[in-house]
């Protein structure tokens, strides 16, 4: 009995699987069939209504920074005898795998010049880098798919498999076939096209592309490490300098020095500006002295003094590794009051684990973790937290001089996931996270580049 | 930027297959080849400036470049010539292992095949540089060519004679000599590596000069050596005909180091092999990978970075299969630089071509003189070359 129902629902899968298989090859079919691979097209023949060739196809132009979700294409560069001209997108009436038909007879050549927000497609954006969001990578454009819909034809996906490759390498009659196999969406991707940032700023707003937010600081790191220069300056124009801080923050040191060195001085100082003090510390530490007088100069004034006195600390101790990022807390708030100032400083919710209570004079009390904070009634003061705590010993402290790899060894002791840095007076200067110590021990790991067989 | 890309890229070139050539040459034509090598000198010079200007200016490696300013079949075509000369380039490394330990009387068939698992295993998973500085230090008995050359009393007299008068001959075994020492010197995977590492260091515009002055003086000190070479092995076994074994060769070292010139030569020998090894056939997929633009990266897995790991092992399989074959070792390694030679000058050719693009590198591409002296590089390069293959055609013919 038992197995009868389990034959038969088998049998049941399988049939829905078949049907399942036949929809999605139908669809295929479909989609392949109305696609229009773009390297096919290019060098294809531009016929007039009576089917005679009046050119070739050069280029296509799209818009590809505007409004509409999917660019749409604005027209053809096509070649007449060895003159090349612009064809309007409203005078084509076909564009087919290969060959375009026009609407008219005649054709009035203009000579193209550039409009804000477009690209011609072959030459900046087949073959070039682009961002893949949703596999979070950087690939190239193998081909472009364009899809004719009613009264125009738009950009609807990129091709970035090794196979459309081979298939571009054979002869003409190959070239004209889509082969979707890996095809991104359009709205997945991050293109850079030449004039890409030019134009007037819906443009560039366009160009921040939503998709671009959805990825992870770590993620972007990645790609940024993999883009070309020219991209990779790009990029950073479209993130806000908060999320494009983030990114930095995870970049490896060897490659973050390259970016902050090749980006415009402006640039690359409010970056440094946006980073977390400890880790904007350690990505200064890597220039040259001169690059870092050059960005420290553009910063405001405050941040600028205060990164400067940082830097007075040496590497591997624990003023050189530490954060100023400090919430503190007088005795008399409750705890209500402290989360509140916590929850204003949502932007730095990576570098907070514990709130310093300070005394007038602003020497430390105690140094009460988010999970004392987290169980505390709302009303409880501040005081009594402080007191209760007292019964566990003073709270870890370390002088700016100390070396990192004691400070590991008390953070252990301490099993605490952060400690205080103080001066003579007990007075904090910052805070070093168990994750900074990580950094500063473990070993490099990085992804391969030729710097490890330079240096 | 110390010891910069310039100069490690250029030093790269004095590994086994090198010292073979530049050793043949000396004992083949004595002080004969000086002058051509002069001439190489030159190539190089420009060859890898040209490199380096890329690199600092646009910020791609020259992977990159390629595919995104020439059409796809001629992409295939520099990326199926890189793949080939550097395939080439990793069997003599493993040959050059292979003949070293054979000096020191170990079978090479039981030293290739765990060495290259070494390598591999090496650079995949992670103590390559701690390995490298070792391999660098037995590379630095290649230092004792300088001094085995002045203590091997060389004519100084004939020396500087043939290194200013011109002295080509037309026989089949110069110009087969002639573009071995061709490939080994102006190699392509070192303009590719030379970029790439330029581009790695974040050099900019701005840094230019000094890039540039590093990368003439890394080729004017790497030939330096190779002339030192083929001086040492001249005035030691100059004129008894080619090249026949390792052990020959290493006599050249006998005035240094007396009865432990083979065991010097040899830990030089291993040292520089080992460090070419790695370094060659990673720097080949990572410029295949940039112009496939699929992940490169040694700390991927196979299954995130297929195209670049695979044709990382499938080099150094190659490599070490080839290298186990039967053939006369010297032979072998002069082989695949005429094969590196025989590539070089269509590698050159879209390196001329990047470098004259002002769409590409605004004010910093080739002036109209400079163009002229770049092209007649290419073209002599490429004459060469031609000269080779239309003698071996017309050999199979019975025609010379």
């Amino acid at each position: 009995m038992a197995t009868n129902t389990l034959f038969m629902s088998t049998t049941a899968r399988l049939r829905d699987r078949k049907v399942d298989l036949e929809l999605r090859a139908t669809a295929s079919r479909t989609v392949r069939s109305s696609l229009v691979s773009l390297a096919g097209l290019v060098g294809g023949p531009v016929t007039n209504q009576a089917g005679e060739e009046v050119g070739r196809v050069v280029d296509v132009v799209a818009r590809l920074y505007g409004p509409d979700p999917y660019p749409p294409v604005t027209g053809l560069i096509i070649r007449i005898g060895r003159r090349r001209a612009f064809l309007a997108a409203d005078k084509l009436d076909r564009v087919q795998a290969g060959q375009v038909r026009l609407r008219t007879a005649r054709v009035d050549l203009r000579d193209f010049t550039r409009r804000p927000g477009e690209v011609l497609l072959a030459r900046d954006v087949m073959d070039h880098q682009l961002v893949d969001v949703d596999g979070v990578q950087v690939t190239r454009a193998a081909d472009l798919y364009l899809a004719p819909l009613t009264g125009r034809v738009v950009l609807v996906g990129v091709d970035v498999s090794l196979p459309t490759l081979l298939r571009r390498l054979g002869p003409r009659r190959w070239q004209v076939r889509p082969t979707p196999d890996r095809v991104l969406d359009w709205q997945s991707i991050a293109p850079f096209g030449a004039q890409a940032t030019d134009g007037p700023a819906e443009v560039r707003l366009r160009a921040s592309r939503s998709a671009l937010h959805q990825l992870r600081p770590a993620d972007l790191a990645d790609i940024l490490e993999d883009l070309g220069r020219t991209e990779r300056q790009q990029l950073l124009g479209w993130l806000e300098p908060e999320q494009a801080a983030d990114a930095l923050e995870e970049m490896e040191p060897a490659e973050l020095e390259n970016l902050l060195r090749e980006a415009p001085p402006e640039h690359a100082a409010r970056l440094v500006d946006e980073m977390e003090p400890d880790e904007a510390i350690d990505a200064l530490r890597d220039l040259q002295p001169g690059e870092r007088e050059t960005l420290l100069a553009r910063m405001p004034a405050a941040e600028a003094a205060e990164l400067r006195g940082l830097l007075a600390h040496r590497e591997g101790t624990a003023g050189g590794a530490m954060t100023t990022l400090l919430v503190t807390a007088r005795p008399e708030q409750t705890v209500a009051e402290v989360r509140a100032e916590l929850a204003a400083q949502a932007e730095h919710r990576t570098e907070i684990a514990a709130v310093a209570v300070l005394d007038p004079q602003g020497r430390l009390l105690a140094d009460i973790s988010l999970y004392d904070l987290v169980v505390a009634e709302d009303t409880t003061l501040v005081a009594d937290l402080t007191a209760w705590l007292a019964q566990f010993g003073r709270p870890v402290m370390v002088r700016p001089d100390t070396r990192l790899a004691e400070v590991a060894d008390q953070l252990v002791a301490a099993r605490a996931a952060s400690l205080l840095v103080v001066d003579e007076a007990d007075r904090p200067l910052g805070r070093i996270l168990a994750d900074d110590i990580l950094d500063a021990l473990l070993p490099e790991r990085g992804r391969l580049h030729f710097r490890r067989f330079l240096q | 930027m110390v010891a910069g890309p310039g100069l490690v890229a250029a030093n790269a070139g004095n590994d086994a297959a090198g010292i073979a050539t530049y050793a043949s040459a000396g004992s083949q034509y004595v002080y004969g080849t000086l002058f051509f090598m002069v001439l190489v000198t030159v190539a190089l010079v420009m060859v890898q400036e040209m490199a380096v200007r890329l690199g600092a200016y646009t910020g791609k490696g020259l992977g990159a470049l390629i595919r995104e300013q020439f059409s796809l079949r001629l992409t295939a075509l520099a990326v199926c010539c890189l793949l080939l000369a550097n395939t080439g380039l990793v069997v003599s490394e493993f040959a050059g292992i292979g003949a070293a330990v054979e000096l020191l009387g170990v079978p090479k068939w039981l030293v290739i095949p765990p060495a290259a698992v070494l390598l591999w295993a090496l650079v995949l998973f992670g103590s390559y540089r701690w390995a490298e500085r070792i391999f660098l230090v037995m590379s630095l008995a290649f230092f004792a060519y300088p001094v085995a050359m002045v203590l091997g009393h060389p004519h100084w007299g004939d020396v500087g004679h043939h290194l200013v008068v011109p002295h080509l001959e037309r026989s089949k075994e110069f110009i087969l000599l002639a573009v071995a020492l061709i490939g080994t010197t102006v190699s392509p995977y070192m303009q590719f590596y030379a970029a790439a590492g330029v581009v790695d260091r974040g050099a900019k515009p701005e840094d230019y000069k000094l890039i540039r002055a590093d990368a003439v003086l890394g080729a004017v000190f790497a030939c330096g050596i190779s002339l030192t070479i083929i001086i040492a092995t001249a005035s030691v076994i100059g004129g008894t005909g080619p090249l026949q074994s390792a052990a020959q060769a290493a006599e050249a070292l006998k005035p240094v180091a007396g009865h432990g010139a083979e065991l010097l030569f040899a830990l030089g020998l291993i040292g520089a092999s080992a460090l070419a090894g790695a370094v060659v056939p990673l720097s080949a997929s990572y410029a295949v990978g940039e112009a496939a633009g699929v992940e490169r990266s040694v700390s991927r897995s196979f299954r995130d970075a297929p195209l670049f790991l695979g044709l990382f092992t499938a080099q150094i399989a190659l490599g070490a299969i080839v290298a186990l074959t039967p053939v006369d070792v010297i032979q072998l390694l002069i082989g695949t630089q005429v094969l590196q030679g025989l590539i070089s000058p269509i590698v050159l050719v879209y390196l001329l071509v990047l470098t004259n693009r002002r769409s590409l590198l605004g004010a910093a591409a080739n002036g109209p003189r400079y163009r002229i002296a770049a092209t007649t590089v290419v073209v002599g390069v490429a004459a060469m070359s031609t000269i080779l293959l239309v003698q071996t055609v017309l050999g199979w013919f019975g025609l010379v």
